[in-house]
């Protein structure tokens, strides 16, 4: 098992290289560079620019330019933001922990509430049960995660009981750390929500799809027959078997942590990655996107990493010890 | 002061505005759930009151997050907006008048050929960290901070005129004496640079890391400024916290320190929805009223206790702009422009046409609410003092603008709708304009079926900004475009636009000589009027200009919406004005008695 994770992890290493040159090359083939918006102040001379290409190097030519990034990042160095003067690192640092939280938060609470509602939908199949959850996954598949956001928020302000976007309050230095705690949890409430919802939907509606398949086969019937108590039938036989396609999907999952909060987050004011990301993006500060890029990549890896050893617990017929 | 292509933020309007209206007209039907759901939101518990005027905060919003604290390598507003209250300049801009007023300078002489101007420092002024104020820090701020060759900034463009710098010394610990190379008449006004400490950042300047200090992972103790607050706390993405400055030098009237708040507080809500949301509820004292939440907010001024100033007419123009430019890339020679689609633009009855077709009042209606002004001056009304309205106006006139393109020989040959010129080339162009600022589209596709309207063919299309950018500056190749520059009160500072020798003279830029007479004249009365130091008699230079824009329409303007803002009734001594809007006189304010 060793073996195979550490090759897994050098096989990345090109994997990683060749998602931060391609990033690069769009970064750099998209028209326009950072500069652009000083270009069109009419306070900046062209020397001004000139001296400011000079410094973030960006009249060196492309390939140098890159392989000057790989240097720096194999001394950990990410480089400066054009944007913030000041390296990459310090801007992501915190922005990374808040949007992890915020996606840890609406993983769990995805998994937590789609699995068991698929697993009662199937065993309730055609049920009134089943019918309920499956019209109102129908119903919250189809509505957009932002417009959730929106509704939930102005129902906050009417109400008052949840807080209007942010992270913390106004007073959240004097509060103890359980104060603290619950504070965060009340905030996390609405974009987890948001984010949530649709994918419960989504998730819900693949586990009672697995399930009702496995239900389905023979060796459950035989488990049956052999007069398995119910219990064991269902959550040792059927369950086991029928949630090893969710892994995979899990590892993709796990992967899209870091990117698919941005929407959410600047609706909520949510103080993550996204808005941060977007303008970097949109205003080409170049080491800002290609950091961020790094990471989701390093995530993806791992996630996929991660899935493949769990399906090989969960599933004693995947081995990897020769392969 | 400053003068920037207005980048839009994020803007999800269209949707979300139809959610607030579909969501406010059912409010009594939300009422009454939230009601039977959860508990009313108690009512913040009042404190007791102090009988005087200092104390309490304000909390603002703003979009995003500041880049930098260094005022000297601040690029934009969100960085500006957060410095402005901490740093201070020798001079200021009343933000009735415009006219501009000491501030750390008490006084100032000029010398009679206007070159030499000498500045008196107030007496007793202290940085927010105890240390005296004094000449050192006015010198070191242009020799060290701006003159440096390695700290790039557009306040060292503004101050440098023709290649040459101004020698700035220090006479005595409260003299200051700045020698300029020729008469510049933007001067006194310039003079608001804000003056940073030396004893704070001469160690940087020393190890050549100006460039990278007092970033935004700064320590806030760190940034020391004269102005009248002080940053003590910031959370990315979040907030930033402001205290009094206890050292400020200013007092009001009856000799009370300013400033009288206690805190200031920025809250960064990156969605304006949510920010109306957040002021309604009670967070935010001060919400920017779009013109969509007008008709919303109004009636509701009493019941939620706030009130909605009109500040008047915007600072940022929206215009179109045909590309007049006669080159041919330096390379292959081909012409940046087909020669037909040239003679069209170039042809002052084509643009004379187009400036009657647009129906500004339909833009006022559709995308501002009905709270906006067509704007014909070159130089808004926001600017005050140098703005005229005697500059032609174009009315919406169908009728003149198709007689206009007829005789000029613009006609519908063909009987096929779209006009052609007379040697037979339909009028059909595209008209670019740059994505995601809603107002901006919503205008340039109002435009767009004007023009239709008038029998042309136009290709519309939204660009992302830095593709725009390299159309209008590097490639040349484009037809027209729908644009917004953010103006100012110094027409001086518009120079790059309006210069034929500009890179940003967009409709023809970097001229080595005027292609034009118009352009000449210009030049011409931008020379003249950065050289004369009397304002009255700039203002006659400036007006001759707007009037030349107006008839020889290189940029066709549109409208200017209407600022709004809306302030919770919890304050005294608000003076909105236009220049300066709710928080130009921040440190005069103080909060009511019953609202602490």
């Amino acid at each position: 098992m060793w073996g195979y994770i550490l090759k897994r992890f050098l096989v990345a290493i090109p994997i990683l290289l060749a998602i931060a040159f391609v990033t690069f090359l769009l970064m750099r083939f998209t028209p326009g560079n950072y500069l652009d918006t000083m270009r069109m102040d009419p306070q900046y001379s062209k020397a001004t620019i000139q001296h400011y290409e000079e410094l973030y190097q960006l009249d060196k030519p492309l390939l140098q330019q890159y392989l000057q990034w790989i240097k720096n990042i194999l001394r950990l160095e990410f480089g400066y933001s054009f944007y913030y003067n000041v390296p990459v690192v310090q801007i992501i640092g915190g922005r990374l922990w808040n949007t992890f939280v915020l996606s840890c938060a609406s993983f769990l609470f995805t998994w937590g509430v789609a699995l068991p509602l698929g697993i009662t939908a199937a065993l309730r199949r055609n049920q009134w049960l089943d019918r309920l959850i499956q019209f109102f996954s129908y119903v919250w598949l189809s509505v957009p995660s932002f417009f959730l956001a929106m509704i939930l928020l102005y129902a906050a302000s009417q109400t008052g009981f949840l807080p209007l976007g942010g992270m913390v309050s106004p007073n959240f230095e004097e509060m103890n750390f359980l104060e603290k705690a619950l504070d965060i949890l009340k905030h996390l409430a609405i974009p987890t929500i948001a984010l949530s919802v649709g994918s419960i939907a989504a998730l819900q509606r693949i586990m009672r799809g697995n399930m009702l398949e496995v239900l389905g086969q023979q060796y459950i019937l035989m488990a049956r027959a052999k007069g398995l108590p119910e219990n064991k039938v269902v959550y040792h036989h059927a369950l086991r078997n029928a949630i090893n396609p969710l892994i995979t999907l899990l590892g993709y999952e796990f992967s899209s942590l870091l990117s698919g909060a941005a929407l959410i987050e600047i609706i909520c004011g949510w103080p993550g990655l996204g808005a941060l990301m977007l303008t970097a993006v949109r205003s080409k500060d170049i080491y800002l996107v290609m950091a961020s890029m790094l990471m989701g990549s390093v995530l993806f890896i791992i996630g996929n990493l991660l899935a493949d050893i769990l399906l090989a617990k969960a599933d004693p017929r995947i081995r990897y010890e020769r392969g | 002061m400053c003068v920037m292509i207005a980048r839009s933020q994020l803007n999800w309007s269209p949707l979300s505005r139809w959610i607030r209206n579909v969501l406010f007209r059912q409010r009594v039907f939300f009422s009454l759930i939230s009601f039977c759901l959860f508990l009313p939101s108690l009512l913040p518990s009042a404190e007791e009151t102090i009988p005087q005027k200092y104390g309490g905060q304000l909390v603002i919003s703003t979009v995003s997050d500041p880049k930098t604290f260094n005022d000297i390598m601040a690029k934009e507003t969100s960085s500006t907006i957060v410095t402005s209250h901490i740093f201070d300049g020798l001079t200021t801009t009343n933000a009735f008048t415009t006219k501009v007023e000491p501030h750390l300078a008490k006084s100032w002489q000029v010398s009679s050929d206007g070159l030499v101007w000498t500045f008196f420092l107030r007496e007793g002024v202290r940085w927010n960290d105890g240390a005296p104020f004094s000449a050192d820090d006015v010198v070191f701020t242009f020799n060290d901070l701006i003159y440096n060759p390695r700290i790039p900034s557009s306040a060292k463009d503004v101050f440098t005129i023709d290649g040459q710098p101004f020698k700035v010394e220090k006479v005595d610990d409260l003299t200051v004496r700045f020698t300029l190379p020729v008469k510049f008449a933007p001067f006194l006004r310039g003079m608001g640079q804000a003056i940073l400490p030396k004893h704070k950042l001469k160690k940087a300047v020393e190890d050549e890391a100006f460039n990278f200090t007092w970033g935004i992972d700064t320590d806030p103790q760190e940034i020391v400024g004269t102005g009248p607050y002080k940053l003590v706390r910031y959370d990315p993405g979040q907030r930033l916290i402001f205290e009094r400055n206890p050292y400020y030098w200013k007092l009001s009237p009856e000799g009370e320190q300013l400033p009288y708040l206690g805190r200031v507080v920025y809250l960064i809500v990156p969605s304006a929805d949510v920010q109306l949301l957040k002021f309604l509820e009670g967070t935010i004292d001060i919400y920017n009223v779009r013109g969509s939440d007008f008709p919303y907010l109004k009636p509701l001024e009493k019941e939620r206790n706030f009130t909605v100033y009109d500040l008047g007419p915007d600072m940022g123009s929206q215009f179109i702009f045909f590309n007049q430019n006669n080159g041919a890339h330096p390379e292959t020679g081909k012409a940046y422009l087909p020669a037909h689609k040239l003679a069209w633009f170039t042809d002052l009855n084509f643009r004379r046409a187009v400036a009657h077709a647009i129906d500004r009042k339909k833009i006022i209606e559709i995308v501002n609410n009905g709270l906006g002004y067509p704007q014909y001056s070159s130089i808004g009304p926001g600017a005050g003092f140098f703005h005229t309205e005697e500059v032609v106006q174009y009315d919406f006139d169908l009728k003149t603008a198709k007689k206009i393109l007829a005789d000029a020989g613009y006609q519908d040959r063909n009987q096929d709708g779209i006009l052609e010129d007379q040697e037979g080339h339909r009028l059909e162009f595209n008209l670019y304009t740059n994505a995601g600022n809603t107002e901006r589209l919503d205008i340039a596709a109002i435009i767009r079926q004007d023009l239709e309207n008038l029998g042309m063919k136009i290709n519309f299309q939204s660009l992302e900004f830095n593709t725009l950018v390299s159309k209008l500056t590097s490639t040349f190749e484009w037809d027209a475009v729908v644009l917004g520059l953010t103006g100012g009160i110094e027409p001086h500072f518009g120079q790059n636009v309006w210069h034929s020798s500009g890179g940003l003279h967009m409709w023809h830029p970097n001229q080595e000589t005027p292609a034009t007479d118009w352009e000449k004249r210009i030049d011409e009365l931008f020379s003249l009027g950065v050289q004369e130091l009397s304002e009255d008699k700039r203002k006659v230079f400036y007006d001759e200009f707007q009037m030349i824009v107006s008839q020889k329409l290189p940029l066709i303007y549109t409208v200017l919406s209407a600022q709004m803002t809306a302030v919770r009734n919890k304050f005294v001594n608000l003076k909105p004005t236009n220049y300066g809007g709710v928080l130009h006189n921040l440190e005069e304010i103080y909060m009511k008695k019953e609202a602490r």
